[in-house]
């Protein structure tokens, strides 16, 4: 009669979408004029269960996925299913970690053994896997004249 | 005889193309009678069917259901699950009133078979299985199968697994309504597959990560009165644990985990020099903790524990003298090879004395699955049931042991070599408060005729046989514990 050997240690080890996102998200003001350089990012969030709170998201270049470096970011509040905003970005391939802020403390909640007690999703609706989807599974392309790019809420 | 065999040597064929087939043909094997307890059952689940009384009378009085649940699909296709242990759970409730007993089953409704049941195979990773890279594995929740116990709490069934959540699931109906969260921020946490009840109805859970406990203090009614943290310095091996009216006791056997990388059982090493450690918690301040050194002993199940008035602390339990890896319940039984346990075990009674080390008495009783009458768990008491006797080439257990630790007498029913008995439970007869006023009650597979039974025994007279038989029109597989909601 054993246990499952210690998913839980891959997995709390890993910081799904830390608070140097939120961060992130303070530090990138989205300009009210257009940007000739950048290329509007239309993203929508969908299958949200609870109808309060904000999405919150970074979004990163190759270079700092792993290293939860974001470029750009954001907070989306939430009154239905779906979320949706508009940010511009220089081409190119991203990936984008987002969480279902419901209680609206500004942080991912956590479980005692630091699992994510919120909702959480990547781009491309790629699966967690042992932690964070990988960069491989989740980047996607940003490219003119303008991208949308839609993302499925996990639990 | 396999069928597709006996075609195939009556059919003549014998072109190069047969031949390529042949081998595997041929190698199928024969099933024994005890691989019934790990077939697949119907994916669909047992509908309620009236089960029928083969010996003795039904007990007056005797009212309410058993529940019990274990793992329950083996196959899909040609293809066998890696391991008992990852199988899907199943529930099985038997609801016993009137003199009569009706069965009925259903599979616990996890992420983990919705998946494979499409795919048609096996995916995720699980204690014996390395599985498929795609499977997506976010949480434990993502691979819990649900299948080691059950537990009333607050008007619902808890399908219990060890590593992840409980499953909600409905008490009749045996639908499964979601996972269980003891409080928003305890989502996804895991929960032990035994729970301690106080005679109250309080009860009291553990989950672990590495060398982090944490400790449920649930209210009778299911509501959270409090979780608290302690830390037992290594990543003990765990599976149960014990309690007394006011202390909470965790054993740390020396079965230590020190490699964090698959196969994840090799990473776990057996250190007998260290001895097993017993860390005494207070239930009404879990700061107040106490270390207790005693000899080395690895184990699956307590029975139970009570402090006496001098602060001695008394816990009984099946001690095995080192783990015993690859027997009772692995890979080879799913496919229908059994060779025998190579370690065995002692119900033994350890004594924690208010300070010194731990010292051990130990009956001849080999076996497992220890129980105790609930309306005594955490306090003093005589009796201990357990599952005891193996038959030749056969897995699992063949007789219910009652032990009397005030007289040191034991009884013993032994079923004979027609039967894998499972465990059993004390459930409360009449008015009476001693041990001895209890039924036990629980199931056991006639391997001869493959049909599962509830037995129904006198706690204080197991040797006189059980007074109540019933038996069904089939075997469900076989699970591993249960628990008994009186009417």
């Amino acid at each position: 009669m054993k246990r499952l050997p210690l998913l839980d240690k891959f997995l709390a080890g890993m910081a799904f979408v830390p608070a140097a996102m939120v961060a992130a998200v303070l530090a990138f003001p989205q300009p009210a004029l257009a940007d000739t350089s950048k290329v509007p990012l239309t993203l929508t969030i969908t299958d949200i269960a609870d109808h309060k709170g904000a999405i919150s998201f970074g979004v990163y270049d190759e270079a700092g996925y792993g290293a939860d470096k974001a470029v750009n970011g954001g907070t989306i509040p939430v009154t239905g299913d779906t979320a949706t905003m508009t940010l511009e970005l220089p081409p190119g391939r991203y990936g984008i970690k987002l969480f279902h802020d419901v209680d609206g403390d500004g942080k991912m909640g956590m479980n005692p053994f630091g699992m994510p007690t919120e909702p959480y999703a990547f781009s491309n609706s790629a699966p967690a896997q042992f932690g964070p989807a990988k960069w491989d599974a989740a980047a996607f392309d940003v490219a003119a004249p303008a991208t949308t790019h839609t993302i499925k809420l996990i639990r | 005889m396999n069928l597709s065999r006996r075609l195939f040597l009556h059919s003549g064929l014998m072109t190069g193309a047969a031949l390529a087939v042949a081998p595997k043909v041929f190698a199928e094997p024969i099933l024994p009678g005890w691989h019934v307890g790990y077939s697949n059952a119907p994916a669909a689940g047992y509908p309620q069917a009236e089960m029928k009384l083969v010996r003795g009378k039904a007990p007056a009085g005797l009212t309410g259901t058993l529940y019990r649940n274990g793992p329950a699909h083996f196959k899909h296709g040609d293809a066998y699950a890696t391991h008992w242990f990852d199988g899907d759970g199943m529930v099985q409730r038997i609801a016993i009133g009137e003199g009569k007993a009706v069965h009925s089953g259903k599979f616990v409704d996890t992420q983990k078979r919705r998946i494979e049941m499409a795919a048609g195979k096996f995916l995720a990773p699980g204690f014996g299985t390395v599985g498929d890279p795609s499977y997506p594995v976010g949480s434990s929740d993502d691979v819990n199968p649900g299948n080691i116990s059950v537990m009333m709490s607050g008007g619902e069934l808890l399908a219990l697994w060890e590593a992840g959540s409980p499953y909600r699931m409905d008490p009749v109906t045996l639908e499964t309504k979601g996972l269980k969260s003891f409080r928003n921020d305890l989502k996804g946490m895991p929960f032990l597959a035994h729970p301690k009840r106080e005679p109250d109805g309080r009860v009291w859970g553990l989950a672990i990560s590495n060398r982090k406990i944490g400790i449920y203090n649930i209210n009778p009614d299911g509501s959270t009165k409090s979780f608290g943290m302690v830390d037992i310095g290594a990543s003990h091996y765990m599976h149960d644990w014990a309690m007394t009216e006011r202390k909470l006791i965790i054993l740390c056997q020396p079965w230590i985990q020190t490699k964090n990388i698959p196969p994840f059982i090799d990473g776990f090493v057996w250190k007998p020099e260290e001895g097993m450690k017993y860390l005494i918690v207070d239930k009404d301040d879990l700061t107040k903790t106490r270390w207790a050194q005693g000899p080395a002993r690895s184990f699956y199940h307590t029975g139970a524990a009570w402090e006496e008035s001098d602060g001695t602390i008394r816990l009984d339990a099946a001690f095995y003298p080192q783990p015993i890896l690859g027997t009772g319940g692995g890979a080879d039984e799913i496919r229908g090879k059994y060779s025998g346990d190579s370690v065995s075990s002692k119900l033994t009674m350890a004594t924690i004395p208010v300070s010194g080390d731990v010292t051990m008495v130990e009956t001849n009783i080999a076996g497992d699955f220890p129980q105790v009458d609930p309306r005594r768990h955490g306090l003093a008491r005589k009796l201990t049931t357990m599952i005891t006797g193996s038959v030749e080439g056969q897995p699992g257990g063949s007789a219910l042991a009652v032990q009397d630790w005030s007289s040191g007498k034991v009884q013993i029913h032994d079923f004979g070599a027609e039967y894998m008995v499972e465990e059993f439970l004390f459930t409360p007869k009449g008015s009476g408060a001693a041990e001895t006023d209890s039924w036990l009650i629980g199931t056991a597979i006639n391997t001869k005729l493959q049909r599962s039974e509830v037995h129904v025994f006198d706690a204080g007279h197991v040797d006189a046989g059980p007074v109540a038989v019933w038996q069904a029109g089939y075997a469900w597989p076989l699970g591993f514990h249960g628990t008994w909601a009186g009417a």
